[in-house]
């Protein structure tokens, strides 16, 4: 059976075929559906700048539409690596401010909303500007979230977990990290904390209570390999982490299938008749 | 053609398809034809369900065909009577069965049809539900040679291709829609596991082993590609790059197989009289 020690080898990928097979994924994406090219949003974090290099290897830079989409209490460091990001690659960044449609909503509903719901709100009124883009363009949105986050359900449903198509979405955070080196993300971005910006100070691991190196272990020796809490916790991950790693799992899982319908017939879409998309 | 010689330029057409395009995916074989006849090929294996894409689920019964009146096999047929052709389809019966089937093309005619005789209903794969279990395995003919055709996973299991051998074949054709993993090394573990069979199946039945797989993505699962020929003995001979389209060729000699087999008898020295004792 697995060693600890092993585990993170075993997390390791050939960057090559790695980012080779996700750019043709998203070529394929792109051609399959008659589409234009991609959007996606630059958070200044490393998943989007690994997201959009990914983009840019599969389409050129002429196809790709990034935006950067702050709110008023941003980091401005995240302004900052955004636009590393965009250099570094040579795309075109816009940005738009969200302040002003977030605090209208919150100011004439709920002046009171903490900020977990402002931090949703944020999420999903970028998503919704890079849906209106993406058919402003004819070009798909980009998803952004990786397979850590998705499992741990770290992520706003229908806000940043909504895309058409994600190409990182089964890289664990350190196959982020690999690939982001790979491909020449500014350093600074990929060694900084983990954040999703929604409020001063916030960061994933601080939130979350582990660090992402020791998640992805933990869920890969789960999710990947079929061991249960215990074979893992006898493993020597500690098990305050396993319990809160297999509770956040397990909670979130609602997040992972987004199209719940109430089956009468026997033909309900996705049950009865899956028809692949491609 | 019924003239019996054992050199035979073999070509193992490793391309892309469009899920559920019969049509484009004709046009598609066609060109490759074209190609593989300018290099002399004579026998010409595509992917398994290389007419309609792999992974159909509902769409299955949609690109079904009967194969001896179908007029995309019809054109198949007329394109290149001289080379023999291996193509993937869905084949329906005359009771209204379906089956994956790969059907040898040969001198204008459909000189054998192989239906799966294993369909994978696990993990990612749902062919069971779709498709109905081939139940016999019959030996092709190839320029008057004993010639076995297995697809995909059937070749996971050792009978198949073990019974072609013990009845004559030198030559072992599969064919494959296998999905890709990208791991730590420069050959994807789906290819490892691949290599392994192959290698092993060409020592243990001393054939020759023409492995054609494909490229590309069907919604989240790409093909890997790396094709390729085993000596008898289980060397290496030739291997098509990772996810791209190609076309592997080489001169091959029915004859190895042969004189393999004066110095390692082991398939005339199978037993089936062997007591299993509790």
């Amino acid at each position: 059976m697995i060693r600890k020690d092993e585990v993170a080898g075993r997390l390791k990928l050939n960057e090559a075929l790695a980012v080779a097979a996700l750019a043709d994924f998203l070529r394929d994406g792109v051609e399959n559906a008659d589409s234009t090219g991609l959007v996606l949003g630059l958070s200044g974090g490393v998943d989007s700048a690994l997201a959009a290099a990914l983009a840019v290897r599969a389409l050129g830079t002429e196809r790709v539409h990034a935006f950067y989409l702050p709110y008023r209490a941003s980091d401005p460091q995240s302004a900052v690596d955004a636009a590393a990001v965009a250099a570094k690659l040579g795309l075109a960044l816009t940005t738009l401010d969200i302040t002003p449609q977030v605090d209208a909503y919150f100011d004439r509903v709920d002046p009171g909303a903490d900020r977990v719901r402002r931090g949703n709100k944020m999420a999903r009124e970028r998503m919704s500007i890079l849906f209106d883009q993406s058919k402003r363009h004819g070009a798909l949105v980009t998803g952004t979230s990786n397979k850590s986050e998705i499992l741990l359900g770290y992520s706003t449903v229908f806000g940043d977990n909504a895309s058409s198509l994600n190409p990182i979405g089964d890289l664990y955070k350190q196959q982020v990290w690999q690939l982001s080196r790979f491909l020449g993300v500014p350093e600074q971005i990929v060694a900084k904390p983990p954040s999703a910006d929604l409020w001063p100070g916030q960061t994933s691991e601080g939130e979350l209570g582990f660090e992402y190196a020791m998640a992805d272990e933990v869920l890969y020796l789960m999710f990947d390999q079929g061991l249960t809490a215990d074979e893992v916790v006898d493993r020597g991950y500690p098990e305050a982490v396993v319990a809160r790693i297999v509770q956040l799992e397990r909670t979130n899982r609602f997040k992972r299938r987004l199209m719940l319908i109430a089956r009468l017939s026997n033909s309900a879409i996705n049950l009865d008749r899956e028809i692949p998309r491609d | 053609m019924t003239e019996r010689r054992s050199k035979i330029k073999v070509g193992l057409a490793q391309i892309d398809a469009r899920l559920g395009d019969l049509e484009f995916n004709l046009a598609h074989h066609l060109e490759w034809f074209g190609q593989a006849q300018a290099e002399g090929v004579e026998l010409l294996l595509f992917p398994e369900l290389s007419l309609t894409g792999y992974r159909l689920l509902h769409l299955t019964p949609r690109v079904a065909i009967h194969p001896a009146t179908s007029p995309i096999v019809q054109r198949l047929r007329e394109a290149a009577p001289g080379m023999a052709v291996v193509v993937g389809c869905v084949e329906e019966d005359d009771n209204g069965a379906l089956y994956n089937s790969a059907l040898l093309l040969a001198g204008g005619e459909i000189t054998h049809v192989h239906r799966k005789l294993y369909l994978p209903t696990y993990g990612i794969f749902q062919e069971g539900r779709f498709f109905s279990e081939g139940r016999k395995l019959r030996m092709a003919k190839l320029f008057g040679n004993p010639f076995g055709v297995l697809i995909c996973e059937d070749f996971w299991h050792s009978d198949p291709a073990e019974k072609l051998a013990r009845h004559g074949a030198k030559l072992i054709g599969i064919v494959s829609a296998s999905p890709g993993r990208i791991g730590p090394d420069a050959m994807p573990p789906s290819q490892e596991a691949w290599e392994s069979l192959t290698r092993a199946s060409a020592l243990l039945n001393t054939s020759w082993i023409v492995y054609c797989g494909r490229v590309g993505w069907e919604e989240g699962t790409f093909y890997t590609g790396g094709s390729h020929i085993v000596r008898p003995g289980g060397e290496l001979l030739a291997r098509a790059p990772y996810l791209e389209e190609h076309l592997l060729t080489a001169e091959i000699d029915l004859r190895e197989a042969d004189r393999l087999r004066w110095r390692l008898p082991i398939l005339a020295d199978e037993r089936s009289d062997i007591e299993w004792v509790e």
